[in-house]
């Protein structure tokens, strides 16, 4: 089928120019979100350097099976859309559905585990760095800082999730009504853009929490 | 890119995903551990070239892409330049004994 058939907005010569324009702009939007989550990782750089005891004293605190099970939930949920965004370049909507549902429930599950599971048992071990912070002593003050940088970071990425979540659902909503095909399903690549992006930060939030800091 | 192949890499990842787990037990110089991070940056690579498709779509794509690269390196690098660079002395309290 010729190009010139399928429908466009106005302002673009052709349905390629606008969804070429909209997979452009996702990727702007994630080098500006890159910029956000570079400052988060220069304060870890910073104050690691200064305050390398103590900041490791802290990430020894960290639950390192929750962090591990979650890497692993958010690939195979960044895996699934993916393959999701194949089958309906096929022509296979039930399929999409199918992994854009799979990657959905995944990231719930992210969810579920980070702020239902590890969080409060993080505020219940008094690891919120508030006035009854659980580590005392010499090394109090660095992992002070080190639990600042976990509860932000972490609460950083968990509200990019639940964007995530929301445009996830939006996507199986809209295929659900069998609005996309092979020729038009601009949406489900720009919302696997970004999917794929909050994983690419929980990658490199990983070790940061969970692993450099814990020594052998 | 076929499903099959999709599989190998997030087959792939995961492989990266133990190793950086695996090494992280290794006993290694506290200055040494952010070399942990390697595997991350190999997992990122894979995520970005297999699930995003970098490589795939308009040439400005890559452009942003290697843009973002380029602006969180000088962020990174100008921002770890003193911290990573100065040398602390130590100064002789001048405080009456």
């Amino acid at each position: 089928m010729s190009e010139t058939y399928l429908p466009h907005e106005v302002q673009y010569s052709s349905a390629r120019h606008q969804a070429e324009s909209a997979i452009s702009g996702m990727w702007l939007f994630l080098a500006t979100e890159v910029l956000f989550f570079g400052a988060l990782f220069l304060t870890w750089i910073y104050s690691r350097h200064w305050n390398q005891a103590g900041f490791d004293a802290g990430a020894q605190h960290t639950n390192l099976a929750i962090g591990t099970v979650n890497t692993v939930i958010l690939l195979a949920s960044s895996f699934v859309y993916s393959a999701g965004v194949a089958f309906i370049e096929a022509g296979n909507t039930r399929r999409l559905v199918q992994c854009a549902a799979a990657a959905w429930l995944l990231g719930l599950a992210f969810l579920i585990l980070k702020f239902g599971v590890e969080w409060r048992d993080d505020f219940a071990k008094h690891l919120f760095p508030g006035a009854d912070f659980a580590i005392h002593g010499p090394l109090g003050g660095s992992a002070r800082i080190f639990f600042e940088f976990y509860f932000l970071g972490t609460a950083l990425h968990g509200l990019h999730m639940v964007g995530g979540l929301v445009l996830v659902g939006w996507i199986i909503w809209r295929a659900r009504r069998a609005e996309f095909s092979p020729a038009l399903h601009t949406p489900v690549i720009v919302v696997g853009l970004y999917w794929s992006f909050v994983d690419i930060v929980w990658i490199v939030l990983y070790p940061l929490l969970y692993l450099v800091g814990r020594g052998p | 890119m076929t499903l099959r192949l999709r599989r190998l890499w997030l087959a792939l990842a995961l492989l990266l995903l133990a190793i950086e787990f695996g090494a992280s037990f290794l006993p290694m110089d506290r200055a040494m551990r952010p070399l942990l991070l390697i595997p991350a940056v190999l997992m990122v690579a894979t995520v970005g070239t297999v699930f995003m498709e970098v490589g795939r779509g308009p040439a400005v794509v890559r452009l942003f892409a290697v843009a973002g690269l380029l602006w969180l390196t000088i962020l990174l690098g100008l921002g770890s330049l003193d911290p990573l660079t100065r040398t602390d002395y130590p100064v002789q309290s001048t405080s009456p004994q």
